[in-house]
């Protein structure tokens, strides 16, 4: 595909892509097939709750608006070059942080099933954990980029963040929002990591962070029955283990083709959260196997993409760029693990969505806001090899 | 600044480490898709087979209940589909102009709907068995939560005329009364089996496969002849209407066959609507209560000593002075007649003369002769709640019981016992197994009980007993000649008679080829008159006369002695 696109611009134009095509295209597949999906799965919950005034198309036409939102929003984003980004970023993530406060704040905060994730904002819920996930990328390549020099340094290099890790964590777990605690300290883990942070130290925190992880899933009752569920889901297959044994189900329904574009039987009020965090046990159950090597295809692409365009920042000697395209791919590449690893029963369940394709307005903007500026990333790298200026 | 002269660069931003990164998560996709591969190929029989428990269900597949007609093929009862209106009362958020609208529409209150809607269950029923266009116009409104699932409801197009021979089906559409009940496992079917995978909500979503294909009750053919129904129904009504009886029953048969072609009894009830009903109105009066016959049980006792040999038609026999004492009991007849044949005795219905041919005969030959007959035991053929009357054994038989047997005192019989009884005398003295399904061949030899010679002997003093001088006139009809015995018999009412009377009349026609047995009881007749020749011989008449013309049967009389029945005084009141 990008060859034909590269090919057609070289003919007409006689000049290289303006982007990178296979990242551009790979994310519009995504998007769209999202769409599709969430369409598919929450069509027969949409019509049967009270809460949708029963009209089927009520989660595709929210989708598709906060899709167009997104991405009026991302070619806006597209417009700001990264060196506006990196001035922006520490005061992108103290509101992130100071939306988090806001959020927890009692009435104020909107609450769904014990977690209190949302701002009321009109028609809209805006998750302020999704936008954090961004702010944390351009913060965190902005602290590495500013601490290069004490990148070995515990002290000078680590601590600081770590600090502000806590405090983020703290926050997300008041909610609580594991999920997104997660994927925010892996962002800033393998952006420090990629930043150069100390090895052997890095290695030693790393197991740290893994006791503490496994004390604070001892530490509480609701984490470790959620552990538990994920251990072996028939033991308590109508508890505990429900949601989860209904998606495993799906799949090995699915078996290679699927049961066919609209035809799972899970989606029909048995599985929780089918268009949001298990939206992939519905593509596995309508469009099997292959439709899953299709999704894990697509994000491994947009993995290896952020990856390619992020060392060739680095050989433009663009440090910030580089480490904002490659936590990028860290960020989706992570979220993206974690949703599909807990669909099929190889991690935990924990509240989070595929990104890109699953329902949720907050996430999706986030996302599309996230890629317009792994385009930028490219772009800018592109005009640079050109000779042009920024 | 450029970063690639620092040599810092080289050294905090090392390539391995973000290829290490690229790797990790790409190994994390490929165990994600190796992960896929095992549930979606390798597991997926486990998987299923645990979706299956969880949504698919095995269903029933209803049958549809066998049709029941009568012998001319007319519909008597029949399986109507409807629908039932059901709720989620979570989902049914009706306004209260829609629970308004529904009400009305479904012919209910407002407020007993909203009391339904706001049940706690997760399924209540609305209203159940509803006209299909009621249901076409509820859907119509479609309101949230509201469902609708098909049902079949059992109608009965003949409505209270054969109430009684059709009983009816309860809930689960089985059979509780009559027919519907004798012969459930005939019109019953079974029901099929599907798999189907259900929603959550217990919706069907697919139909996967079907186990067993629902098989059709069977349709019955009853012996009942329609015609003969209303018109034993109707004649019925008038005479318990017109002598304002407590009670009555009537049955025809067939003479040829064993079939029967008519039974009905009052008060009955409506089996299209069961509102309400008593026990009383449900009982098959016919074949389920038992009475003392009274006179129509006098040509037994004289077919009997005709067939010993102990009398024969013009035997004189004393009955002056009109009573007769056995040990310190008194037989009495309601009239003094002095000398009279045996065929007078049955005409005139003398108890005395009755009580005298009895005495003549081995209590053991009479016995017998009541059990051959069928008294004492149910007839068998199906019904439910059947009786068999009160034959008491004869060894504990003391003189005057037999005496009083004679004339249907002391042993109790249902209406359908003596019609069958009287077949004997219709037939060449043998007797058919009756049946309330219509046969293909009549059974060839039924059981002997008096030889031919005596029971057209017999069959020309039950002639005579309709004639002029006998006690039911009024039971002629015109261009028929008929044979036919009145009963009127005291009630027993704990352990003694009371002033209430069983009218009856057991009779056949036409005299020269019997074609018909019909058998009229009226319970307590509380009118001008009792006599079974009053009460009981008009609608005999009047069944007979119809009935006989309804199948065609050729006359064997020509049309005057009505002239002579019609006329009261005529008639010789029966004795007691």
């Amino acid at each position: 595909m990008s060859v034909i696109v590269q090919r057609r611009y070289t003919s007409q134009r006689a000049e290289p892509a303006e982007l990178d095509s296979l990242l551009l295209w790979s994310a519009i597949a995504l998007l769209l097939f999202g769409l599709v999906m969430v369409y598919s799965a929450s069509i027969a919950t949409a019509e049967g709750s009270q809460f949708t005034g029963h009209q089927p198309a009520y989660f595709l036409i929210r989708h598709g608006v906060f899709l167009a939102i997104g991405i009026v929003v991302g070619t806006v984003a597209f417009q700001i070059p990264l060196r506006v980004w990196q001035q922006a970023a520490p005061w992108l993530f103290l509101g992130g942080v100071a939306l988090l406060i806001v959020v927890i704040l009692p009435h104020v905060g909107r609450s769904v099933n014990g977690a209190q994730r949302w701002l009321p904002l009109g028609w809209v819920n805006l998750q302020p954990s999704e936008l954090m996930k961004l702010f944390a990328v351009l913060y965190a390549a902005d602290y590495t980029t500013r601490k290069l020099g004490d990148m070995g340094s515990f002290r000078r290099g680590f601590v600081p963040m770590a600090i502000v890790m806590m405090l983020v964590g703290f926050l997300l777990l008041r909610e609580p929002d594991f999920g997104a605690f997660v994927v925010i300290v892996a962002i800033a883990m393998g952006i420090l990591f990629l930043g150069g942070i100390n090895a052997p130290m890095f290695g030693a925190l790393l197991l740290l962070l893994c006791l503490a992880f496994v004390a604070l899933v001892a530490s509480s009752e609701y984490r470790y029955q959620r552990i538990l569920g994920f251990m072996d889901p028939w033991q308590d297959a109508y508890g505990k283990g429900y949601q989860l044994s209904h998606a495993l189900i799906a799949f090995g329904r699915g078996e290679w083709f699927g049961v066919g574009l609209g035809a799972s039987v899970e989606k029909l009020f048995y599985l929780p959260e089918a268009h949001t965090d298990f939206l992939l046990a519905v593509i596995g159950e309508e469009l099997g196997f292959i439709g899953i090597v299709v999704v894990v295809c697509l994000f491994a692409l947009l993995v290896q993409r952020a990856y390619v365009i992020g060392r060739q920042a680095l050989t433009l000697d663009r440090l910030y760029a580089s480490l904002v395209a490659q936590g990028i791919g860290i960020w989706i590449g992570c979220q993206a693990f974690i949703n599909m690893g807990v669909n099929m029963g190889m991690l935990p369940t924990k509240g989070l969505t595929l990104p890109l394709m699953s329902f949720g307005g907050s996430g999706i903007v986030a996302n599309c806001v996230a890629l317009a500026i792994l385009l930028r990333v490219d772009y800018e790298n592109r005009q640079m090899m050109r000779g042009n200026r920024l | 600044m450029k970063f690639s002269s620092n040599p810092l660069l080289s050294r905090v931003l090392p390539a391995w480490r973000a290829r290490l990164v690229l790797i990790l998560l790409l190994g994390g996709f490929v165990a994600l898709i190796g992960r896929s591969l095992y549930l979606q190929s390798f597991r997926n029989d486990f998987l299923q087979q645990k979706g299956e428990s969880r949504y698919a269900r095995v269903i029933e597949v209803s049958a549809t209940r066998g049709r029941v007609s009568d012998r001319n093929g007319d519909v008597l009862a029949i399986s109507t589909p409807v629908k039932s209106i059901w709720a989620i009362p979570e989902d049914a958020k009706l306004s209260p102009a829609q629970a308004r609208h529904l009400a009305a529409l479904l012919g209910m209150d407002v407020r007993e709907l909203n009391r339904k809607l706001t049940t706690d269950s997760d399924f209540v029923f609305i209203k159940r068995q509803i006209a299909p266009d009621v249901a076409e116009r509820v859907a119509a409104l479609n309101l949230p939560g509201i469902q609708q699932q098909r049902e079949y409801r059992r109608y009965y197009p003949a409505g209270d005329i054969a109430a009684h021979v059709l009983g009816f089906t309860g809930a689960e559409d089985a059979g509780q009364e009559g027919i519907e009940l004798a012969y459930d496992n005939v019109l019953a079917g079974r029901p099929g089996s599907r798999r189907v995978i259900k929603d959550r909500r217990g919706q069907i979503v697919e139909d996967v496969a079907s186990i067993k294909a629902p098989q059709d009750g069977k349709d019955l053919t009853l012996s009942l002849d329609g015609k003969i129904q209303y018109l034993a129904y109707a004649s019925l009504k008038q005479a318990v209407a017109e002598h304002k009886a407590k009670a009555g029953g009537i049955v025809v048969l067939d003479v040829k066959t064993g079939e029967i072609l008519a039974l009905a009894n009052l008060p009955t009830y409506n089996p299209n609507n069961r509102f309400g009903l008593v026990g009383a109105q449900l009982r098959n009066r016919a074949l389920t209560d038992t009475f003392e016959p009274g006179s129509t049980l006098k040509p037994f006792t004289a077919a009997l000593a005709l067939e010993k040999g102990k009398v024969r038609f013009d035997t004189l026999i004393q009955t002056a002075p009109g009573h007769l004492t056995i040990g310190s009991a008194t037989i009495h007849d309601a009239h003094v007649h002095g000398m009279l044949t045996v065929a007078q005795v049955i005409q005139k219905s003398s108890n005395v003369g009755a009580a005298k041919i009895a005495l003549s005969l081995p209590a053991e030959d009479m016995w017998q002769m009541f059990d051959a007959l069928g008294f004492g035991n149910p007839l068998h053929f199906g019904f439910p709640g059947e009786v068999g009357g009160r034959l008491r054994p004869v060894k504990s038989w003391k003189p005057i019981e037999q005496a009083t047997m004679a004339y249907g005192h002391g042993i109790s019989v249902t209406l359908m016992q003596m019609a069958r009884a009287y077949m004997v005398f219709a037939r060449d003295g043998d007797l058919l197994p009756l049946t309330l399904t219509k046969l293909d061949a009549p059974p060839l030899v039924g059981k002997t009980v008096f030889s031919a010679q005596t029971a057209h002997e017999v069959r020309a003093m039950l002639e005579m007993a309709v004639q002029p001088g006998g006690t039911a006139p009024k039971a002629q009809i015109a261009g028929y000649r008929v044979a036919g015995k009145t009963g009127t018999a005291h009630k027993l009412e704990s352990g003694s008679y009371a002033q209430k009377f069983v009218a009856s009349f057991v009779g056949f026609a036409p005299a020269t080829d019997p074609r018909l047995v019909v058998a009229v009881m009226i319970d307590e007749p509380s009118g001008a008159g009792y006599y079974g020749g009053d009460v009981a011989a008009p609608a005999f008449a009047r069944v007979m006369a119809g009935s006989l013309r309804a199948l065609g049967v050729p006359p064997d009389s020509d049309l005057h002695p009505l002239l002579v029945a019609n006329k009261e005084d005529a008639a010789v009141k029966e004795d007691m």
